[in-house]
């Protein structure tokens, strides 16, 4: 190694010193332009304040007249996001495998596949939805199509990155034996992976219960459309045991999905 | 030809630096020859060179007498069903049971659906069963290899490497991961099963008394260069006492 002269190195300190205050002068300059843009205003809400409190004092008691029909709402939330993942998840398994650098038949292959997943997740299920809403009509049916769209991109881009954690070794080991890309998946890497990819799939589920609660403002199913037209209405007292149900429902689906999680590992 | 594993001028670089300089050897039926070298020295090179886990940049491999070199697609696939690889991780499926292990040696002559299914071939279920006997873990066919000991993880993958039926195996720093006592239990096995049944083996090895108690062939590997070295006086393993299993 070649003996640094300390003029060298102070010269250096002194750029590192420059570069980092380059990059907080443009950080806080960021931020300002956001704060403008988001038209944040402190007074607005304190203007807003005492018109929630109002609607909040007006929320109690809860209304849950006609909770069948609720619950049925919120039923259809639950089977939208089931639905919509579980086709999202047979759609992800081919594409999971040619996105995974380690498992791709090849780079012709992975990076269309990677392109294809990042535009699936990139747009929210709920813009789908608002597409399907148009194209299949109002209803949960145009809910499933949109969850299963970003689900598909989510939990391919998720299974890819695991399946690209595994380690190598056993892959190795069953190419050794004379075995193609398929019976390499199919044996040695799914036993490794299959806790993970499970896991992700449960996680996906739980997100989209979650997610699809609002699905019913573009029409598109669940117990978002009760909570719609009961602020439409004002009808706080209705809004308040809508969000209640919500908060059961997805209090429920997140310890279903987290029991199961754990006995994966 | 009467040589089963053959290899002629393998080369190999790493961003310029040499890993692998005309490396050649030729080993005939029931040889069993050890690698010796200090780590970096090259020999994983070979290893990955010769089973083309890595492609080498020049040289050739004949398995069997059949080229291995420039092979693709179905027949890569084919010609690597007669080499048997033990590596230093062991490389099994943790998850999967020893038995499911050591059918893996399977893997390559089975069709898709099967494996798919997990419905081996009645014969290749026989074969790793008959291979797990052999490496003294018949009682533990149905454990899931993350539950074995290191030691009877690399017999485990010498079984695998059994049911493969291959015509060579080669065995990549088998013990180093191992305790001594491990390392010695799998060194006899491979040598015993190299006399019972007229295996050819290749291993590399770094601590040079393994090397002195079990080669018949003694190969060095100095940075990149292979060369062979005689023998000699040394204690082969065909000579050698039978070491203890129950140390």
């Amino acid at each position: 190694m070649l003996h640094r002269p300390s003029a060298h190195e102070s010269e250096r300190r002194i750029w590192a010193r420059l570069r980092f205050a380059a990059l907080l002068a443009t950080v806080a300059a960021f931020y300002a332009v956001c704060l403008h843009v988001s038209q944040v205003s402190v007074s607005r809400l304190a203007e807003g304040l005492p018109r929630l409190m109002n609607w909040i004092a007006r929320g109690w008691p809860p209304d849950f007249s006609g909770l069948e029909e609720l619950l049925l709402r919120a039923g259809e939330t639950v089977a939208i996001a089931t639905i919509g993942t579980t086709f999202g998840a047979l759609i992800a398994a081919p594409l999971c495998i040619l996105a995974a650098r380690n498992v791709t038949p090849g780079m012709w292959m992975f990076h269309p596949a990677r392109w294809l997943l990042n535009a699936l997740r990139g747009v929210d299920g709920f813009i789908f939805a608002l597409i399907f809403v148009a194209a299949v009509g109002l209803g949960p049916f145009a809910g499933v199509l949109g969850v299963m769209l970003h689900t598909a991109g989510s939990i391919a881009k998720l299974w890819s990155e695991a399946i690209e954690g595994a380690e190598p070794g056993p892959l190795e080991a069953a190419a050794m034996s004379g075995a193609g890309r398929a019976k390499v998946v199919l044996f040695a890497l799914l036993p490794d992976v299959r806790p993970a990819l499970s896991s992700i799939t449960l996680y996906m589920w739980e997100f989209n219960v979650r997610a699809s609660t609002v699905l019913g403002v573009v029409g598109a199913g669940g117990i978002g459309q009760e909570l719609k037209n009961s602020v439409d209405l004002l009808a706080f007292d209705r809004v308040f045991a809508i969000l209640i149900i919500i908060l059961a429902m997805v209090t429920l689906i997140d310890a279903v999905s987290q029991a199961l999680r754990r006995r994966l590992l | 030809m009467s040589d089963v594993l053959r290899a002629q001028r393998l080369s190999k670089r790493f961003g310029g630096a040499p890993a692998l300089v005309n490396a050649s050897l030729t080993l005939d039926r029931g040889d069993f020859a050890v690698i010796l070298g200090p780590s970096g020295s090259g020999k994983t090179t070979l290893f990955r060179c010769l089973t083309r886990l890595t492609e080498p940049d020049s040289g050739e491999i004949y398995v069997a007498g059949e080229p291995l070199h420039g092979l693709r697609g179905a027949a890569l696939k084919r010609a690597r069903r007669r080499i048997g690889v033990v590596f230093q991780q062991f490389n099994l499926i943790k998850r999967r049971t020893a038995l499911e292990n050591a059918l893996m040696g399977a893997l390559g002559r089975t069709p898709p659906w099967r494996v798919a299914l997990g419905r081996f071939s009645r014969a290749d279920v026989e074969a790793a069963e008959a291979a797990l006997a052999a490496v003294g873990l018949q009682d533990k066919m149905r454990q899931r290899a993350d539950t074995l000991s290191g030691g009877e993880q690399q017999r485990v993958a010498i079984a695998r490497a059994l049911t493969q039926k291959s015509a060579v195996l080669i065995a990549d720093e088998p013990v180093a991961s191992l305790d001594p006592a491990s390392a010695e239990q799998v060194l006899t096995l491979m040598t015993d099963l190299r006399n019972a049944r007229g295996m050819t083996v290749l291993c590399t090895l770094h601590q040079p008394h393994l090397a002195r108690a079990y080669a018949s062939r003694l190969f060095v590997m100095r940075q990149g260069r292979l060369s062979e070295a005689p023998v000699g006086s040394m204690e082969t393993a065909a000579e050698a006492p039978a070491r203890s299993l129950s140390l």
